[in-house]
């Protein structure tokens, strides 16, 4: 049986198709902002090439992410923490706890017996200390995204910005650069800064295990940012292969029942 | 796809709500036509006084944020450019600003109060919502002691305070009479404790017999009737005609398995106000079958409940000397029974605070399975104690949800579309999925 999970989220898009329990074919795209739908349907048709498949040889789709609506083949919606949960006991059947940091949101997510959920905890309306910041801050520095990765971990602590709200934080940033503070050393500050948001969700109610913890979703590519994460939350996270996956990865699994 | 198990019906008391809460806003309007006395406020002695109304903000705010989000953002603009804070309460910036602002929602005059007697409180902003009014007129205003004992039960300590509060009414009372030249009518105030006493069993009744399986109100029921006697004052022969009205009709829906919720298969409780513009989350759950009992809050009619030693849900117990079979005689036996055993916090509100499981107890009572939380950021409900009692409710295996806000009468930091997707991902994560769409 061969299905599909795409996963919609605010700044990319991820499909899986899935064989037997086993990934035929994976694919990504921006998420088209305005024009979502017609991205989905870009990255489902470029997928499906890569699989070598046409769409009827999928008996199921299921969509996740915050998009999920706007792919209108799928059979199914399910929520993004019952897709991560799956994807998670796939990859690691021992896992205790999920933690899925995408663009604008993190999920803390605490497993439970055979495919319970015991506890769902996600950021507020506020994207600060998240994927979309880490992107907004490496346009104001001058920097790509892997340049910010590959930072080593190793701040003075002597620039520090807002933790608490993404504008506020891009204020602090242009203040340490007026005052000439080396562009890599506020971009430090910034990684600084979302990892101790993502703690303080991370510490929110229960604190996930520290060996059985996945961690899944786009922040999880920024080396920086999991060095300083691991080194204030004391997780030795595991991460698997195609974390940014992992979302599409649990729709496909559910698709498959 | 709906999976109805349960016959539903419309409430046949419905309209006389409607008719009760509406009688009572057309007595606010009028107050300065017909030379009534109005007061910012709200006191159960009131009524010894047959010229005076007293309006309280959370009804008017409530009612503002909920009918018009235009108006009552000009409302708290209007209240901002005046020098208040924007974290302030949302019902106090609502009524305040239409008071700066001159009118109402329907562009009819704002009624301007002739005094200020807030309803105390211990721990928001109730106290403070007299401070705008009385500088604005300017009118005066007086200020009732709430004390509050957080320590072991001690029945003298009790005493005294009840009788600080009975000092404070008694002086209250004199010196609206001196200042306003309006005999207070002890003799009718005495029969309004009396006849008003017949409210609360009739309320306890409705609030045990939701505890029913399925529920015959949900919380959006409860908040049309939850004002009439309290902060709504009507005739009080009618309202307790209308309590024990619900009351009998409320029996006769669980005698009949009437429900609420047709396809009730998960009860859950919150705790003080909603969202006031946005009620439509009651609508939202109900498609994944989900209803809402309520809430200590909107049970607040009946007062403060506990589980008995047999493991019945009841009233709490009063003190001897404190309970229903005081005489009533005088203006001060009026007023202690009307304080009833409230002091040291046996209010509902005061009863999250004070015992660290008066929420567990309320879930256990009422077999929720989750519960809803809002952390508030200010005002009615600020967020004392929130996150401690969402943990102990999680301990007890209730699942609980919190979502941030500014304020139930201010929409302005609570992200609608962001609380509906919270709502699919706390019942999906708990295996329930939508039964309609």
């Amino acid at each position: 049986m061969i299905t599909a999970g795409i996963d919609v989220g605010i700044e990319s898009l991820k499909a899986v198709v899935l064989k037997d329990g086993k990934v035929l074919a994976r694919g990504t795209g921006l998420s088209g902002g305005a024009n979502r739908a017609r991205a989905v349907e870009q990255v489902w048709s470029n997928t499906l090439a890569a699989a070598r498949l046409s769409p009827s040889d999928v008996s199921k789709i299921i969509a996740t992410g915050q998009g999920k609506h706007d792919v209108r083949f799928a059979h199914d919606h399910i929520t993004e923490p019952v897709a991560d949960a799956q994807a998670a006991r796939f990859l690691y059947p021992g896992a205790t706890s999920v933690v899925d940091i995408g663009a604008d949101q993190v999920r803390v997510i605490t497993l439970g017996p055979g495919d319970s959920i015991l506890e769902v905890v996600m950021n507020q309306k506020c994207a600060a200390g998240l994927g979309i910041l880490l992107k907004s801050m490496a346009r104001t520095l001058g920097m790509t995204l892997e340049e910010m990765s590959s930072l080593p971990d190793n701040s003075s602590g002597n620039a520090t910005v807002n933790d608490g709200c993404s504008v506020f934080a891009e204020m602090d940033a242009l203040g340490l650069l007026n005052r000439s503070i080396p562009r890599e050393e506020v971009a430090r500050a910034v990684i600084e800064a979302v990892a101790v948001r993502i703690n303080s969700i991370l510490n929110n109610k229960i604190k996930p295990a520290k060996d059985t913890t996945v961690l899944i979703g786009g922040v999880s590519r920024n080396t920086a940012v999991i060095n300083a994460l691991k080194r204030r939350s004391r997780i030795n996270f595991l991460i698997p292969e195609l974390a940014e996956y992992a979302g599409a990865l649990g729709a496909a699994l559910i698709a498959a029942g | 796809m709906n999976k109805q198990r349960w016959e539903t019906r419309p409430l046949d008391v419905w309209n006389k709500a409607k008719e009760m809460r509406a009688k009572w806003q057309q007595s606010i309007d009028t107050a300065a036509t017909e030379r009534v006395l109005l007061a910012q406020g709200n006191v159960g002695w009131s009524i010894g006084f047959p010229a005076l109304r007293v309006i309280e903000d959370n009804p008017v705010g409530a009612m503002m944020a909920n009918k018009s989000d235009e108006f009552s953002r000009i409302c708290r603009v209007a209240g901002e450019v005046m020098g208040w804070g924007r974290e302030i309460c949302g019902y106090q910036l609502n009524c305040w600003g239409a008071m700066y602002l001159g009118h109402q929602q329907d562009g009819s005059k704002f009624p301007m109060r002739d005094m200020v007697i807030p309803f105390p409180d211990p721990c928001d902003q109730h106290t403070k919502r007299g401070q705008a009014p009385m500088d604005y007129s300017p009118i005066p205003r007086w200020q009732e002691n709430w004390p509050l004992y957080t320590g072991p039960r001690d029945i003298d300590r009790e005493k005294a305070m009840i009788e600080d509060r009975v000092y404070c009414t008694v002086y209250m009372i004199e010196e609206i009479e001196r200042i306003f030249g309006q005999k207070f009518d002890d003799e009718r105030f005495i029969e309004s404790v009396k006849v008003s006493g017949g409210i609360q069993p009739y309320a306890q009744d409705v609030s045990r017999f939701m505890q029913h399986i399925p529920s015959p109100l949900s919380q959006k029921d409860i908040y049309s009737f939850y004002t009439l006697g309290g902060l709504t004052k009507g005739d009080p022969a009618e309202t307790v005609a209308f309590w024990k009205a619900l009351r009998d009709e409320v029996e006769w829906r669980v005698q009949n398995n009437i429900a609420a919720v047709g396809n009730e298969r998960y009860r859950w409780m919150e705790t003080h106000p909603p969202p006031w513009h946005f009620l439509k989350y009651y609508r939202y759950m109900e498609k994944y079958g989900a209803v809402c009992i309520g809430s200590q809050y909107s049970h607040m009619m009946a007062g403060a409940f506990e589980i008995k030693p047999d493991g019945t849900w009841g009233p709490r117990a009063a003190f001897v000397g404190f309970g229903k079979d005081r005489q009533i005689k005088t203006r001060e036996d009026a007023i202690r029974a009307m304080i009833g055993t409230e002091a040291r916090g046996h209010r509902f509100k005061d009863d999250e605070v004070i015992r660290p499981y008066a929420l567990n107890d309320f879930a256990k009572a009422y077999k929720v399975d989750g519960a809803i939380l809002p952390l508030w950021r200010c005002g009615v409900g600020c967020t004392v104690t929130r996150k401690e009692q969402g943990l102990r409710l999680s301990e007890m295996g209730v699942r609980v949800l919190h979502y941030e806000g500014s304020q139930p009468g201010d929409r302005t930091d609570l992200d609608a579309n962001r609380l509906l997707d919270q709502l699919d991902v706390w019942m999906e994560s708990q295996g329930l999925r939508k039964l309609e769409d």
